[in-house]
């Protein structure tokens, strides 16, 4: 089965990754999330909120230290095309008593997200890569660890 | 409470909301650790769950949506994306064909 994929550089640009943040609260850190998304033209600026009603209802803390906030299939027309932020909260943040250190923002329109999100599962259940991937400080060490390793 | 025979299962989707991030993640890690069983995992918006689903695992708080959604088929729901038991009880039972209650 293979799935489109889209380079790894261009769903997760640069652009959209801010590796020393701070955020109070958990919807700070949505915000931030969704202003990588935005930085990138990913999507509309309603999305963002969306992220923060998807959050209310249900969580998208993963584990290891790790969210994934992204909209509400009702705000999936608010998504112009698929792209990935990443935000590292070095001191972590309080996100509904879990601590996060790094929140993913998700955009999908399309397909070409999956590898990069079963290659960050795959991550997350190594502790020792999970580790590595929160405790990155240049865009080199995240490409390096999200860089999928199995052929497609 | 439903019963699964793990031996029946053609086709596993994990749901969520949007089917966009959490069921992703979730179903890619299904997919590797049942490769081997010939298991169709695929992902989905809890309300679009296909018909022909023979069980849907999904996070606790949609679990009543996906009910609702396909009221003839078993909704195991779990808590914790990665490493949750209900849902390693079902990969188990797939592999091993046991019969389980969920």
């Amino acid at each position: 089965m293979s799935e489109e994929t889209t380079p790894l550089t261009e769903l997760l640009a640069e652009a959209s990754i801010d590796l020393d943040a701070s955020a109070a609260s958990r919807d700070e850190a949505i915000r931030l999330a969704g202003a990588g998304l935005l930085a990138v033209g990913a999507i509309d600026e309603s999305y963002v909120d969306a992220m923060i009603d998807r959050e209310n209802s249900v969580s998208t803390f993963m584990g290891e230290g790790v969210a994934i906030p992204h909209g509400t299939l009702a705000a999936k027309d608010s998504v112009k095309s698929d792209a990935l932020s990443l935000v590292r909260f070095p001191a972590g943040v309080d996100w509904d008593g879990n601590d996060v250190r790094i929140a993913f923002g998700i955009a999908a329109k399309g397909n070409g997200h999956i590898a990069l999100l079963s290659q960050l599962a795959t991550v997350l259940m190594d502790p020792e890569k999970a580790a590595a991937l929160r405790a990155a400080e240049t865009t080199e060490q995240v490409y390096a660890l999200l860089e999928s390793d199995e052929d497609e | 409470m439903a019963t699964i025979d793990g031996s029946s299962i053609k086709k596993l989707i994990v749901a969520c909301d949007a089917g966009m991030g959490s069921s992703v993640m979730l179903a890619s890690q299904l997919k590797k650790q049942l490769a081997k069983s010939g298991v169709t995992v695929e992902h989905s918006p809890v309300a679009t769950i296909p018909g022909d689903a023979d069980v849907v695992v999904t996070q606790a708080g949609l679990a009543d949506r996906a009910r609702g959604v396909v009221p003839d088929v078993p909704v195991v729901p779990f808590q914790l994306f990665l490493g949750d038991p209900a849902v390693a009880k079902v990969v188990k039972a797939i592999l091993d064909g046991d019969t389980i209650e969920v």
